[in-house]
């Protein structure tokens, strides 16, 4: 491998910037990591770098560990976003300045940046002055004498930031031709998908620090697992889907999708099926569409935008979008369509159709909407306002319906999405008669000004232990917190319990790696549960709890402990029946 | 259609303004040297060599110039530094210092000139603990550069710290990433993109010492072909009623400052394009 990070975690005054990022870049790839703007994409590349130090983790070059090791040793090539050349020396000096400081031959440097020049296009340019240049000239003699010294890794921050759209693109090709001519492994930084998919042969998505998803560009596009990538890469509809013992349906339709959520699927539960706007069909009526119908919709804008056209429309009788937000009858569909599409069936806003998918992908991924349960209009505002319901909903661009109280007494069908309830000394009775009534995650919310900084995840027994990570996961993709799985044994160091306990934080580490491309940290409490449990709670600065469960009665009783202690902790409950 | 209106500017009227700065420089610079220059000439040629070779006046012009070289070199040294320090470097009580740079451009020189004196003259704060070790500061050459050294700073820093602080972070990181060692990058890169302004800086606090006066005259003493300095011996001839010695000292005076001054601007005008361009050394 030519570059492997391990757990990178980088903080600024105790806020993670960069949380637990692992990943491993072969030889001779050309890797982005692609995120918003405030992603840690290139505090994690200046990390790579060594223009900035890490709190924890490890970063390797070529096997050898250069955690701490300095900028000058590490060697890397480093081009930045404004070029940074240096403007009082030629544009040969400029190339020709890391060979300097290593003493090389002045015959030697002559050669070396004549090769160079000739590489990016710039031969003939030796005397000028950067000032001379235009900026896409300026950028290219950047990335020559960031290749001077033959580094082994080639690093460049958002190199195209500064450039208009036509230079972007040559540099973009430039660059490509350079790196597969010179076949260094090279990690690029760009808030860009377009050129992300341009360039890449893999894309790391970044957001809060985390690193989403790894894949070739095309898997990535085709079948994200997070809802952050499903719309961060390209245009994406996110519908509410529900998943059953015999497939996915949307409204009351059965569709073909593909993907799924992990786990048993005794009950059925609500998933997030994203449909790109190209795999929208319009059609004038039911018969005529070629797939699976998902419902009717009036068309609200029409935009030509050459090639495509696109289109907004909205649901009219299937509120299962979930793309603009908490309020249902708010719910937009984008669709684009070709020319030959638009001859067809010519659309005008006003105009009602009816809608099919061509191609539906299930995320794999847990935490679809949020229902809040309140008794009254009070606590349902507040609820509402919570920051950490409010964080999550904005974040995850989704629905928070509201449900009167006392409708949890009667006998329901599966309720689809998190339950949310005020803590209070009536939480655990309630959160058993959510369990009973098919709820399957239950959050419970104090009101607390400040967003959780550690997720503090356990589980009571190993059923719930999948389900537990994987909500977790989604969890932390929106919350900027540390990730750590506890278990508790007896302080003896020779009691078998304590080696059982920490064989199952070590397997869920590997299994949160592996499955949820999430880092986590494992702390191992002494004592018994859940003494150990809230004590360790009340160690920490601001926590929230993901506690999984498969037994009801088991849950609120271990629920009704914690509460009593700390009745400020925010938990989530993860609830899987056992067949 | 083609516009015939003229682009507008905030401050009305090329012909007004040119105007004014002609009668500006006329009225505050041209007119006084000219009057100048032909006050010195009033006297005959062979008198006015007399007067501005004599002993006293070369004694004067040496220690002058002299000390203010002297003062101006180790102010783009210590300038600097204070410069960087309040560019890079985030500390309580920055901005405190930031404001108590200027106090030399606001105080009287009288005054700087006393409270110098009252610090390093024999039985002074730190003078005390100077004379024993035989350093003499007040009533010599090394006080007199003392002062010059005090009133220049603030030229200095404040014409280096807006180009530190223009100067981009990303270019010293570029640097380490290339290889470069600290000391290498301020050599070749930090100090060569600041250096038109270390120059503008070294010449304000050069021009500003030659013609200083009130601070020198209490520090240094006055002892004549010792510590006199010139506008010193100019005042002492204007006080015999000898105008035209003055004036002949004046001139002195003039052609060298300006001679030096030229040529510091044509260093930086030629160090611009060329010099600065050349880590090539």
């Amino acid at each position: 491998m030519s570059i492997t990070l391990e757990q990178v975690t980088k903080r600024y005054q105790g806020q993670p910037v960069v949380n637990d990022v692992s990943l491993e870049v072969a030889e001779g790839e050309f890797f982005v990591l692609l995120g918003p703007s405030g992603s840690g994409k290139s505090t994690l590349l200046r990390a790579i770098a060594g223009l900035v130090d890490i709190q924890h983790g490890g970063i390797a070059l070529h096997g050898s560990d250069v955690t701490h090791v300095g900028v000058r040793e590490r060697g890397v090539g480093f081009v930045f976003q404004n070029y940074a050349l240096f403007r009082h020396l030629s544009i040969a000096d400029n190339i020709e300045f890391a060979l300097r400081v290593r003493r090389m031959k002045s015959a030697d440097r002559r050669a070396r940046r004549k090769e160079l020049l000739k590489l990016v296009a710039l031969e003939g340019m030796d005397d000028r002055l950067p000032s001379q240049l235009s900026g896409g000239q300026q950028q290219r003699v950047a990335v020559a004498r960031a290749l001077a010294h033959k580094p082994q890794v080639l690093l460049l921050d958002e190199p195209f930031g500064a450039l208009d759209a036509k230079i972007r693109e040559e540099l973009r090709r430039t660059i490509r031709v350079v790196q597969r001519e010179l076949g260094i492994t090279t990690v690029l930084v760009t808030h860009d998908q377009e050129e992300a998919f341009a360039l890449a042969d893999r894309i790391g998505v970044m957001n809060l620090g985390r690193l989403l998803e790894v894949g070739e560009p095309h898997t990535l596009y085709a079948r994200p697992a997070t809802r952050f990538v499903a719309t961060f890469l390209g245009a994406a509809n996110l519908l509410l889907a529900l998943q059953g013992p015999d497939g996915i349906r949307v409204g009351s339709t059965p569709v073909d999708a593909t993907g799924r959520q992990a786990g048993p699927a005794a009950r059925e539960h609500e998933v997030v099926a994203v449909l790109r706007p190209e795999e929208v069909e319009l059609a004038a009526d039911r018969d005529q569409l070629a797939t699976r119908y998902v419902g009717r919709a009036t068309v609200e804008e029409v935009q030509f935008t050459g090639a495509l056209e696109r289109l907004r429309l909205r649901l009219l009788d299937n509120l299962a979008a979930i793309q603009h937000g908490a309020d249902p009858a708010e719910a937009r569909i984008e669709a684009t369509r070709t020319q030959p599409e638009q001859r067809a069936l010519p659309l005008r806003p006003g105009d009602t159709v009816v809608l099919g998918a061509r191609r539906l992908h299930v995320l794999p991924t847990p935490l679809s909407s949020f229902v809040v349960h309140a008794d009254d209009d009070d606590t349902a505002r507040a609820l509402h306002a919570d920051p950490v319901l409010a964080t999550l909903a904005a974040r995850m661009k989704t629905r928070v319906a509201t449900r009167a109280g006392g409708d949890e007494t009667a006998p329901q069908s599966a309720a689809p999405g998190v339950a949310v309830l005020a803590t209070g000394a009536d939480a655990p009775a309630r959160v058993g008669q959510l369990l009973r009534a098919g709820a399957n995650e239950v959050l419970l919310l104090t009101g607390r000004a400040e967003l959780p900084r550690q997720l503090c995840i356990y589980w009571m027994d190993n059923a719930a232990r999948g389900a537990t990570l994987a909500v977790a996961a989604s969890l932390l993709r929106h919350l900027p917190a540390e990730a750590i799985c506890v278990s508790a044994a007896p302080a003896a160091r020779r009691d078998a319990r304590r080696a059982a306990a920490l064989r199952a934080l070590l397997d869920a580490r590997s299994e949160a790696r592996a499955a949820h491309a999430l880092e986590t940290r494992t702390e191992l409490l002494a004592g018994e549960m859940p003494q150990a449990l809230t004590d360790y709670l009340a160690s920490l600065d601001t926590p929230l709890l993901v506690l999984g469960a498969s037994n009801a009665a088991q849950a609120t009783e271990m629920l009704e402990g914690i509460l009593r202690k700390l009745p400020d902790v925010p938990v989530l409950l993860v609830y899987r029946e056992t067949p | 259609m083609i516009s015939l209106r003229r682009e507008r500017s905030v401050i009305p009227g090329f012909g007004i303004t040119l105007g004014f700065t002609t009668f500006f420089l006329c009225a505050i610079v041209l007119l006084p040297l000219t009057a100048l220059v032909m006050k010195g000439a009033s006297m005959d040629f062979a008198r006015f060599i007399q007067v501005i070779t004599a002993p006293r006046a070369l004694a004067s012009y040496r220690l002058t110039f002299g000390a203010s070289l002297t003062a101006a070199t180790i102010n783009i040294v210590f300038g600097f530094i204070v410069a960087w320090v309040l560019v890079r470097y985030r500390f309580p009580g920055r901005r405190f210092v930031d404001a108590i740079i200027d106090m030399p451009f606001a105080l009287p020189t009288a005054v700087s000139g006393l409270a110098l004196t009252a610090v390093f003259a024999g039985n002074g704060w730190i003078g005390q603990y100077l004379e024993p070790l035989g350093i003499k500061v007040a009533y010599t050459p090394i006080g007199i550069t003392l002062a010059l050294t005090l009133i220049g700073m603030p030229f200095v820093v404040r014409t280096v710290q807006p180009a530190l602080q223009e100067l981009p972070k990303d270019v010293e990181e570029a640097a380490a990433t290339l290889g470069a060692r600290p000391v290498y990058i301020f050599f070749r890169v930090i100090l060569p993109a600041v250096l038109p302004a270390v120059l503008t800086g070294f010449t304000l606090a050069f021009a500003r010492a030659v013609g200083e006066y009130g601070s020198v005259t209490f520090i240094a003493g006055n002892i004549p072909l010792h510590t006199e300095i010139t506008p010193l011996l100019i005042i002492i001839r204007l006080e015999e009623y000898d105008y035209a010695a003055a004036a002949a000292l004046g001139c002195v005076m003039l052609a060298v400052s300006f001679l030096m001054l030229l040529t510091i601007n044509l260093l930086q005008h030629w160090g611009r394009r060329r010099l600065t361009g050349g880590a090539r050394a």
